[in-house]
């Protein structure tokens, strides 16, 4: 018979907890590096290739993707973007809702398509702890 | 590997288990809540944990084996393969190591292999979309991790106390 587990918490659990919670800090601080909505640029990729590139300074309108069996409609706006539909199973990437600092994503796993936003200019306030 | 009858059939009633809990989680879009791709209970990782510690790492690896292949071929989306495959076998070794740490009770294994297997998955992600824009989501689905991590291991807690006193953990 195999040994049976420990089955209350112990303090070593508790450094397992701090560990994952301490990599999960660690690269939300590299990645998630303020960030301002001036002087963006949205990059598409499918597959890891660029296709399209959309300056997002005064930017208005919609544009349609297509990767596979999949079509995006992304809405640009000054200083923001959004997958406005997607007829993706998931539906993640409609729910991630609006980005609009550099270093933000939209993903579409099942199309294969991200929407990422380059440029701006770094704040200096703030960390930001906000996603989706 | 050489099972006995009651082993494989074991192994075989736990694939059936995991199969259905995964299923059953669509149930539960915990994506609707936190809208980043990855985000889920991952209640299948109860079976993992379960045939862990009850069978093994081999036979864990078998379950676990069948139910991604099977759970693929019932989804019909064989490009969630790589996702489901490199997600659970990311997460059943580092339980395996985890567990052969005496101190640490079923929760810290629970929590750790929850956090290899969105580890793993972001893997994927970043294999299959040429791009490290997926890493974004990492800290989310680790911080989410600790949460769903600990819910499993609750459950497997839960399990491992009803089972204890019967004879399906002796052999």
């Amino acid at each position: 018979m195999r040994p049976s587990p420990k089955l209350h918490p112990t303090a070593w659990d508790a450094l397992v907890v701090l560990c994952v919670a301490a990599l999960a800090i660690a690269l939300a601080l590299f990645q998630w590096r303020g960030g301002t909505s001036q002087g963006l640029t949205a990059v598409v990729s499918v597959d890891g290739t660029e296709i399209d590139r959309v300056s997002l300074e005064d930017a208005a309108g919609e544009k349609t993707y297509q990767a596979g069996a999949y079509t995006l409609t992304v809405e640009y706006a000054a200083g923001s973007a959004r997958v406005r539909t997607s007829n993706c199973p998931t539906q993640d990437c409609v729910h991630t809702g609006v980005v609009s600092r550099g270093g933000q994503s939209i993903v579409c796993l099942p199309a294969r398509i991200v929407i990422r936003l380059e440029g701006g200019a770094p704040d200096p306030d703030a960390v930001d702890a906000v996603l989706g | 590997m050489k099972l006995t009858t009651k082993q494989l059939t074991l192994c075989a009633l736990l694939t059936a288990m995991a199969l259905a809990l995964s299923y059953l989680e669509n149930l539960f879009p915990l994506s609707l809540a936190i809208p980043v791709p990855g985000v889920k209970l991952g209640l299948a990782n109860i079976v993992t944990v379960f045939a862990l510690y009850a069978l093994g790492p081999g036979e864990a690896l078998l379950i676990l084996l069948a139910r991604c292949f099977l759970g693929a071929l019932f989804a019909g989306n064989m490009n969630a393969l790589v996702f489901s495959l490199l997600g659970a076998l990311s997460a059943l070794g580092t339980m395996v190591l985890l567990s052969r740490r005496r101190a640490l009770s079923i929760y810290g294994v629970s929590v750790g292999g929850a956090a290899a297997h969105n580890c793993g998955q972001i893997a994927a992600a970043l294999l299959t979309l040429g791009s490290t824009a997926p890493l974004y989501y990492l800290p989310v689905l680790l911080a989410v991790s600790l949460l769903t991590g600990g819910l499993t291991g609750l459950a497997s807690a839960c399990l491992f106390r009803r089972l204890r006193h019967t004879d399906l953990m002796k052999g």
